[in-house]
């Protein structure tokens, strides 16, 4: 029997060895299954951004459950009114159920917070890009993307990359021999590599030496960067051919080998043409 | 000596298909024999200090477990998180699960829903998933100041008032301590920034093989608990795990990790002799071109 687990099977196959038909060359398999996964990753980050942080912190902020809130007043009843517009434009004006909008509110947060209509109209200007002529209010947006990611990364930085490895460089004297020989390299590798991207003078003599043994540091870092690179690699490469293992036994109705030879003869046939078309075009 | 040196300038002009064709085949024959290959797996020391700072924590305790990882790293990191999952259910430590990247939700979810049934755990009793928000650091620094200001239900809907676990958990300084399974960004970097090091809440880290050269800084001062590197750091913890489970007389599915460390190490070996040839060919290749040119 065929089950939605079959069916997944026989689509993680073929996507992966689609991905893998790459290392044979550039085609249609591989170029198909990238497009998708582009397009299924930005499609699902979108939609689940909304429904993660958009629908429940942005709108349940700025409209919570009527019954939480309601004090009769008439700035609400005009407020809820707003809210109703929207639930109109978001349903097709009454032709889809309500979902973005539900009845009397959002549950979640118990008062009206105004604050929010700041970043409501910020994210409208952000979407506005999509009208030339108006396209320039996204860069308020973007200033403040950027203003607020610049003031929260400083202090992170500043705290716990700059001062803590500062702290963290310094030799203690008083510990064993190992552990202040441990000190001593990290404290040259330190320096000299921050002597290297010392561009305001020339690299001659004393500093000349120093960049010098700088460089040799950064080597070992990008030597074992690349070293652990490639043992990632490595993983994930284990990790698809495991799961292309799993794929061909019974269970799977051999999944793996029958979308292996269907792949290679659909490339054996597109290159054939592709050939054939190329040597008509030269005669 | 001609003969050898001709060897290895053919070997330097081998088609790069052929490479891959060899690289696959030394991962794939360990994986279908793994009795061909058997090598045994010693913790490092970064791992064994893991290890012990869960081990050393007590029964009810609360740990943030946050998932920073998709489909793409899974087979480096979701060993870890199950081996993880395992050691805190065994000692019977509550586990709130957090998501900084979309996919986490898959990853928390499927590693949820393998060991919470085997440990017979119950969700929002002794673990909850809180799920994915957007926002990287900024979501980061929202649990380490007010989780209710950033999370009104968890993953399946649920408001966090209903869940008897969330009753006193309010910001970071609410657990015990904080473990990061981490891809990328946001992940371990943001832990220690926005919520660890200025709350002073103990961390660990597993990471990809590609993160750890950017982690180690953090793990050497002290800023994160040991670190499990990869895969083999995965496979290292599922050895200590299994070691601790069997001396707690608990029994369970071993982990996947250690079965694919052999295909790894295999894999490793072809690699770095394919470097040695060619340095080897490219030395041979420019002293031919050198005397050519006398």
């Amino acid at each position: 029997m065929i089950s939605a687990e079959i069916i997944s099977a026989w689509f993680v196959v073929l996507l992966t060895l689609s991905i893998f038909s790459f290392l044979y060359k550039d085609n249609p398999f591989y170029k198909a299954a990238e497009h998708l996964y582009v397009g299924v990753s930005a499609g699902y980050v979108a939609v689940i951004s909304f429904w993660q942080q958009v629908q429940p912190n942005l709108f349940g902020r700025l409209w919570p459950s009527r019954a939480a809130v309601d004090d009769g007043s008439v700035f609400q009843s005009f407020w809820y009114a707003i809210y109703e517009f929207f639930n109109l434009i978001s349903t097709g004006f009454g032709v889809l159920d309500r979902s973005i909008f539900p009845k009397g509110g959002i549950i979640g947060f118990g008062e009206i917070r105004m604050i929010y209509l700041i970043p409501f109209i910020l994210g409208i200007f952000m979407l506005l890009r999509l009208v030339p002529k108006l396209g320039w209010l996204a860069r308020w947006a973007i200033a403040y993307i950027v203003g607020m990611a610049a003031g929260l990364r400083f202090y992170g930085f500043l705290n716990s990359n700059v001062l803590n490895q500062i702290k963290a460089s310094a030799i203690n004297f008083t510990s064993d021999w190992g552990t202040i020989i441990n000190s001593l390299i990290i404290f040259i590798g330190t320096l000299s590599g921050l002597i290297y991207f010392f561009y305001s003078t020339e690299h001659k003599g004393v500093v000349g030496r120093l960049s010098r043994i700088g460089i040799y540091f950064l080597m070992i870092k990008f030597g074992a960067s690349f070293g652990f690179a490639v043992m990632g690699r490595i993983s994930l490469l284990i990790g698809r051919i495991n799961d292309l293992k799993d794929y061909s036994s019974s269970e799977y109705h051999y999944a793996t080998p029958v979308i292996l030879i269907f792949i290679i003869i659909c490339l054996a046939i597109w290159s054939f043409i592709g050939e054939k078309d190329r040597n008509e075009s030269i005669a | 000596m001609d003969t050898i040196k001709r060897v290895f300038i053919s070997l330097g002009s081998l088609d790069r298909r052929i490479i891959f064709l060899i690289v696959g085949l030394s991962v794939l024959i360990p994986l279908l024999k793994p009795e061909w290959v058997s090598l045994p797996i010693r913790p490092r020391p970064e791992s064994q200090i893991v290890f012990n700072e869960i081990n050393k924590l007590n029964e009810g305790d609360k740990v943030l477990l946050s998932f920073e990882y998709g489909p793409s790293t899974k087979p480096e990191i979701h060993p870890m998180a199950i081996a993880i999952l395992k050691h805190l259910y065994a000692k019977n430590i509550q586990v709130y699960g957090f998501a900084l990247w979309p996919d986490g939700n898959f990853m928390s979810t499927e590693a949820f829903s393998e060991v919470s049934h085997q440990y017979e755990k119950e969700y929002g009793i002794d673990y909850v998933n809180l799920g994915y928000k957007p926002g990287a650091e900024a979501v980061v620094k929202g649990i380490a100041a007010d989780i209710r200001a950033l999370y009104t239900v968890d993953l399946k809907g649920t408001p966090i008032e209903d869940i008897p676990m969330m009753k006193d958990v309010i910001n970071v300084n609410s657990f015990d301590f904080v473990f990061s399974l981490s891809a990328g960004f946001p992940g371990s970097t943001e832990w220690v920034q926005y919520a660890c090091d200025p709350k002073n809440i103990p961390l660990s880290t597993g990471v990809t093989s590609i993160m750890v050269t950017d982690i180690l800084p953090y793990v050497e001062n002290g800023q994160i608990l040991g670190l499990l590197a990869g895969m083999p750091g995965a496979a290292e913890y599922e050895s200590l795990v299994e070691a601790e489970l069997k001396r707690m007389d608990i029994t369970g599915i071993p982990g996947k990790a250690s079965g694919m460390m052999a295909a790894q190490s295999i894999a490793h070996v072809v690699i770095v002799l394919f470097i040695i040839f060619g340095n080897i060919t490219y030395y041979i290749i420019r002293n031919k071109n050198g005397k050519d040119k006398i």
